[in-house]
């Protein structure tokens, strides 16, 4: 297992309240997770001690079995999480720095200590990968929305993290380039074999990339597994997509439509494979 | 119908030299409910901002409610319409959540008892009474902007204007906007709506104004302009997934499209096929 | 937007002076301003705004540099002022010296901001023995200045909106206002600095005792051509006397 807590238990300095109380959470590699339920549920906070800024930058106290690629956060300060864990913040603007585009990419394996001669050839390839040539050179905060958060996720993929949590990536950017974002971390799973954890709000944009989805609420897990089945328990948190109330009207009413379908397009084939396509 | 806002041909040019806007005519009758969309940097924001003389157009001229705005301050254009921006954090200026909804009031000189009675009102619409003593920048996200939405409301500007209310927001904090929606609906007023969320316009607008590069390139009822996707796509847009399931079933001959799809309707459709 | 702000922000421009290693330009713009200080004479004043112009205009930026020039004139005006009421005995041609001078400087640095990334700048600090700590603070504090000015204008505009009249009464009046503007901002960008270090941790920031550096600054011909002609400019006036011919 890539990460995995287990009975995970978190408060912050200063409070006497627990954000998150006694979580079960993993994730392997190769593995996409949505990870959704109301703000303040503690999303952000599991997020956090996936890639260590809790304790290390938060402090607080966190209890339970910690398992991230297998290092534990409260051992290991962030910067050597960061070996195994690329993160992604909501606002783009506050995670790029430079005026150029090359550099952003080669700020995280220059403070690593990588050689020279070796960062080149990675932030080369990012460049490639993610089709940045035309703007190598511009300055982050002149891009586009979709544009600064592709570099964003570029910059921290260049370290060739086995985990990429992503808090809000999209809440920012118009529903095409949020799609292009999600599909693009998608292509990196495929590709690289990662696991990826995505907190996102709007389960249609999401729902066609994700394997799996955690809802929590209160601190709390209280739903996880198939994004249908958990729709099903924790619907009144995270709301209900469209195609999956038709879908269960339908297979309520008696179609044998299969396995609940993604998109819109492959809800539609099943129906029409089912009538017959007449 | 009267008309709440008139924009004639409106071009806008920052001191920078960039033009946001190239032209904008646009007409909002009172009461109208409308939402402008397009992709980032398309000039929707640049244009709310005209509606209460935030901004004043370069070119052409922006009347609202038969004032036009290069001849009024912002404090008078502000009355008649309330601006409520995305950031809440970009808006909140007191040190209790019940002087925040108060602070416009004060503004505009309305008196005490009236003041108190519409705080407290307001506050209690958007469920935030029982941290009316508390200091606004403890509130969460979505308490924030519904505090935003309570401090417009309760100075009671016949025209809201509302950019991004559902962004960063969760299913129940969504939830609770839309309620607000209907209850600005109750009230009579003119609404204008800047989103990217589909699923909430189909909910309640009665128009869509689709923004490009700085121009309107089209106008139309939800129904309409949600059910066409190359339209949607040059304002980088998306039909909702239901409006997508239901433009593959009809091209199929499953399901005939006569405005906005329904639920309901769809699988009725759908059951009465297979039945056959 | 703001333009005074605009007129020292870097854009990308392929030029001569683009081409140079910051440390060379820095020290050209370190001559400009020694001559400056140290000569009484007007026309040599006139000689720096005048050579600085060539050089922008070479650079192709003076449609950023004319408008700080413009923006900083009432100040001009008020050190002219001020030293034509002072001096004693109260002399146009000290006063036109002062002013000018000061306009001298700024042409000068505004130029080398113009032309220089703020990436150069901190790489040219830290080659100088400067822990990345501090370049980089130098480096960010400039990459915000362009959100922080987006931030004060959002944030005054939804002052506005909410029926507040913040550019009316009388001065005190007036600063008493922007205390409501800056209620927000302080707030919001406290916030801001907080996500800021959160996203710097997760780039491994501080990882290494010796991070290394991707791109080096190199000196190359034209630098230290640039660099003996700011040397040469620097002490003409002493090259001038010691030729034996008197300084203009």
């Amino acid at each position: 297992m890539l990460a995995e807590l287990r009975g995970v238990s978190y408060r912050y300095p200063s409070s006497n309240a627990w954000v998150l109380e006694d979580v079960d959470f993993h994730v392997d590699s190769g593995e996409y997770v949505l990870l959704a339920g109301p703000s303040g549920c503690g999303k952000s906070t599991l997020a956090r001690i996936l890639n260590g800024l809790i304790p290390n930058f938060y402090g607080g106290t966190l209890r339970g079995f910690i398992s991230i690629d297998g290092k534990d956060p409260r051992s290991t300060p962030t910067y050597r999480m960061a070996l195994s864990v690329g993160f992604v913040f909501q606002n783009p603007e506050n995670q790029l720095f430079f005026s150029d585009v090359e550099r952003e990419l080669a700020f995280g394996l220059e403070n690593l200590g990588v050689d020279p001669g070796e960062i080149r050839r990675r932030v080369e390839e990012a460049i490639r990968e993610y089709g940045l040539e035309g703007i190598r050179h511009r300055s982050p905060s002149e891009l586009s929305g979709g544009q600064k958060q592709k570099v964003a996720i570029a910059s921290v993929m260049v370290m060739e993290p086995k985990l990429l949590v992503l808090d809000e990536p999209t809440a920012n950017l118009d529903p095409l380039s949020a799609v292009k974002i999600l599909g693009l971390v998608k292509r990196e799973v495929l590709r690289k074999n990662i696991g990826v954890v995505v907190i996102e709000h709007r389960l249609e944009l999401a729902l066609p990339y994700v394997d799996r989805m955690v809802v929590m609420k209160d601190g709390r897990v209280v739903a996880e597994g198939d994004p249908y089945v958990v729709v099903e328990e924790a619907g009144e948190v995270v709301g209900v997509p469209a195609i999956f109330d038709v879908y269960r009207r339908l297979v309520r009413a008696g179609l044998a439509l299969g396995n609940p379908p993604r998109t819109p397009e492959e809800l539609a084939a099943k129906i029409m494979a089912v009538l017959g396509d007449g | 119908m009267d008309a709440a806002i008139v924009v004639d041909r409106v071009h806008y040019v920052y001191p920078g030299g960039v033009e946001a806007l190239r032209g904008v005519s646009l007409r909002v009758a009172k009461g109208e409910f409308i939402a402008i969309m397009g992709e980032n940097g398309s000039g929707k924001t640049t244009l709310i901002k005209h509606f209460n003389g935030v901004l004043k157009p370069s070119s052409g001229r922006v009347v609202v409610d038969g004032v036009d705005t290069r001849k009024a301050p912002i404090s008078v254009l502000s009355r008649k319409v309330g601006l409520v921006f995305q950031n809440p954090d970009h808006q909140i200026f007191s040190e209790t959540v019940w002087e925040e909804v108060a602070f416009p009031m004060r503004n505009y000189g309305f008196p005490e008892e009236v003041v108190e009675e519409r705080v407290e009102r307001y506050l209690r619409i958007m469920q935030l009474y029982k941290y009316r003593d508390r200091s606004p920048f403890l509130l969460s996200l979505g308490e924030k902007k519904r505090l935003t939405i309570a401090a417009v409301l309760a100075y009671d500007p016949e025209i809201i204007v509302l950019d991004e209310p559902t962004a960063g927001q969760d299913y129940l904090q969504k939830e609770q906007i839309s309620g607000i929606m209907n209850l600005l609906r109750t009230m009579g007023k003119t609404v204008i709506v800047v989103t990217h969320d589909v699923e909430f316009v189909v909910q309640h607008v009665d128009r869509i104004v689709l923004m490009s590069q700085g121009r309107v390139i089209a106008e139309a009822p939800p129904s309409k302009a949600l059910t066409d996707p190359s339209l949607l796509a040059r304002a980088r847009l998306m039909p909702p997934h239901l409006a997508r399931l239901a433009i593959q079933l009809s091209r199929r001959g499953v399901y005939s499209l006569s405005g906005y799809p329904e639920i309901g309707d769809v699988v009725d459709q759908v059951l009465k096929r297979w039945a056959r | 937007m703001t333009s005074p702000l605009q007129a020292f922000k870097y854009t990308r421009k392929d030029t001569f002076l683009d081409s140079l290693d910051p440390r060379s330009k820095f020290f050209l713009s370190i001559s400009l301003l020694l001559i400056s200080l140290f000569t009484q004479s007007i026309t040599v004043q006139l000689a720096v705004i005048g050579s600085t112009f060539l050089l922008v205009a070479a650079a192709k930026r003076l449609r950023q540099w004319v408008p700080t020039l413009q923006a900083i004139t009432p100040l001009v005006l008020l050190i002219f002022a001020v030293n034509l009421l002072f001096s004693t005995p109260p002399s146009l041609a000290y006063a036109a010296l002062m002013s000018l001078r000061f306009l001298a400087v700024t042409a000068a640095f505004s130029m080398f901001f113009l032309t220089t990334t703020p990436d150069d700048l901190a790489l040219a600090l830290e080659q100088s023995g400067v822990p990345r700590e501090y370049s980089l603070m130098f480096t960010m504090s400039l990459r915000f200045i362009p959100t922080l000015a987006e931030d004060v204008e959002t944030v005054g505009a939804a002052l506005m909106s909410r029926g507040f009249k913040l550019d009316e009464g009388n001065i005190i009046k007036r600063a008493k206002n922007y205390v409501y503007l800056l209620v927000p901002l302080i707030v919001y960008e406290v916030r801001r600095s907080l996500m800021i270090a959160e996203a710097l941790e997760a780039r491994a920031f501080g990882a290494s005792e010796k991070p290394t550096r991707v791109k080096e600054l190199k000196m190359r011909a034209r630098d230290y051509i640039v660099l003996a002609a700011s040397l040469l400019a620097s002490f003409s006036p002493q090259i001038i006397m010691w030729l034996g011919l008197n300084p203009p």
